[in-house]
């Protein structure tokens, strides 16, 4: 899924003060599951600016709407009433949510309340680690499952570096080594040969640095 | 005069674009250089132009300054990012360069290594702002240099099509020139006309222009910018005299050699582009009257 952290209290504060009335957008999906831009946060977004510009004598109007999916300009349809009395919108979505919305409503001034982060996966309550970069050529079936773009410091694709030590990555202890973890899955399943294979140099036409990317299914396309 | 006083003074500057080999064999590079010698004031070196990979610029630029020849060189964030881009600038100064111009790069897509990650670290502004601080002697990462270059910096115009690009496109230089761009290379000049328009919509940026004369080489090469490159203003008329010219070769270098000899009473420099018809960037300099 697509993880956020919400942005700082200050910066969301800075980015609302000058309206009226906002309308505080969340979605169900991604970041409702990690916590931080679905119906709860919302909710408890918007108290505490209300009360922040209490505090300063000033009513902030805030209208709560958490969509199912703020990706989706079918869900997104359902501001256009909420929208009209709203001065901007402050979105808890990720950034795919955040221009939605602001392709949709194009005079409204549309501000992230979240920062959006990576792909990843939960590894236990409270703690999400990214796992991929969406490099659009998947090699994790010949990495043992575990992705060296998105988990290599270095990005290497013939690795270990020289500096794995002891299973953790040489940037921060705290971090695992990818080629450590590819080797010991490769072990695990009697493919150990497979590490003296080496990976020719990546194509990164089906990265982002392609540019940017778009899929269009004929099958479905309207 | 080198370029830097050349351009301080108001001089006319006349610059000659040279493409460094896909190889290490750099006789003919050489031999071209030598051949202009004393004829220019100065030679751009581009870096893989068209995204095409050669030999650096930064090696280019090196050679130039061993034949006795002034270099400019290409400097863009496609390939390196901000450690490579400043560890090439500190060695291109100490090497003889002194002169450097920002300009976009071609994608990635569109060159000869399609598969290859692009760097894009820092735009053309933050380069500029990078080669600043550099000259006053600071790194991106705020340390002191040991020795500060000095640089004459350059950025490119990008070829616009219309009224309304033009006027995004003079947004974009304004930002650049306040990052320390000292003067503007502009897109390839056929239509002398439109080209005065776009002089007075750059004339409160207030640093020089040099506008880029591009060598078109043959009927081909004219009737595929006119379709391709709807800013570039290639008119049938042009087309038709190259087409209808007994010598259509000795056409094209006259046509380049009168559109330089115009820019000089526009303009405060030209750079010729010849696309690997450097031994021929003499014959367009006499028909200019240069
Ligand atoms: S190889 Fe590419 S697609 Fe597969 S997990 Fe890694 S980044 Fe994602
Ligand atoms: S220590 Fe492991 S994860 Fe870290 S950069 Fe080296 S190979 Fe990659």
């Amino acid at each position: 899924m697509i993880t956020a952290v919400r942005k700082p209290m200050e910066e969301i504060i800075a980015c609302v003060s000058p309206y009226d009335r906002i309308l505080l957008a969340g979605c169900n999906e991604c970041v409702s599951v990690c916590s931080v831009g679905g119906r709860k946060e919302v909710s408890l977004l918007s108290s505490a600016l209300q009360m922040h510009f209490l505090k300063q004598g000033k009513t902030l109007e805030i209208q709560e709407v958490t969509l199912e999916r703020q990706c989706d300009p079918e869900y997104v349809e359902e501001l256009v009433n909420s929208v009209d009395s709203a001065d901007a919108v402050l979105s808890m979505a990720c950034g795919c949510g955040v221009q939605t919305v602001a392709a949709r409503f194009r005079e409204k001034p549309v501000f992230p309340a979240v920062n959006t982060a990576f792909m990843g996966a939960s590894e236990r309550q409270g703690v999400w680690s990214e796992r991929c970069q969406g490099c659009g050529d998947c090699v994790l079936g010949i990495t043992g499952g575990i992705c060296p773009i998105a988990r290599c410091s270095k990005r290497l694709m013939n690795g270990p570096c020289g500096g794995s030590t002891k299973g953790k990555c040489e940037i921060d202890t705290d971090i695992d080594c990818a080629w450590q973890l590819i080797w010991d899955r490769l072990k695990a399943l009697g493919l150990e040969n497979r590490i003296e294979e080496i990976m020719e140099a990546k194509d990164w036409r089906t990265s982002r640095d392609g540019g940017p990317r778009k899929i269009v299914r004929e099958d479905l396309a309207s | 005069m080198n370029m830097k006083k050349k351009l301080s003074a108001a001089e006319f500057v006349v610059l000659a674009e040279m493409n460094t080999p896909k190889g290490v064999d750099i006789s003919e590079f050489v031999t071209n250089a030598r051949g202009i010698k004393g004829r220019m004031d100065a030679v751009v070196i581009p870096d893989m132009d068209n995204g095409v990979m050669r030999m650096s610029a930064l090696g280019g630029g090196a050679l130039m300054r061993r034949e006795g020849l002034e270099p400019v060189i290409h400097i863009y964030g496609r390939d390196k990012n901000r450690m490579a881009l400043q560890g090439d600038i500190l060695a291109a100064y100490v090497l003889g360069i002194q002169n450097l111009i920002v300009t976009p790069a071609e994608p990635m897509a569109s060159g000869d290594h399609r598969d290859a990650k692009p760097v894009e670290d820092l735009d053309e502004t933050g380069i500029l702002e990078m080669i600043r601080s550099l000259c006053e002697g600071v790194d991106m990462a705020g340390f002191e240099l040991k020795g500060a270059p000095d640089f004459t910096v350059g950025c490119a115009m990008a070829p616009v099509a219309g009224d309304q690009e033009l006027a995004r496109e003079v947004e974009n230089l304004r930002g650049r020139v306040a990052a320390g761009a000292q003067y503007i290379i502009t897109p390839p000049v056929f239509d002398l006309a439109a080209y005065e328009k776009m002089i007075e919509a750059l004339r409160p940026l207030e640093v020089p222009l040099v506008a880029t004369v591009f060598l078109l080489k043959n009927v081909g090469m004219a009737r595929y910018l006119s379709i391709h490159e709807p800013g570039c203003r290639i008119s049938e008329d042009m087309i038709r005299r190259i087409r209808k010219a007994p010598d259509r070769e000795a056409e094209c270098i006259r046509m380049a050699g009168e559109t330089t000899a115009e820019l000089r009473k526009m303009v405060r420099g030209v750079k010729i582009t010849t696309l690997g018809w450097e031994h021929r960037l003499a014959d367009i300099l006499e028909k200019a009257g240069i």
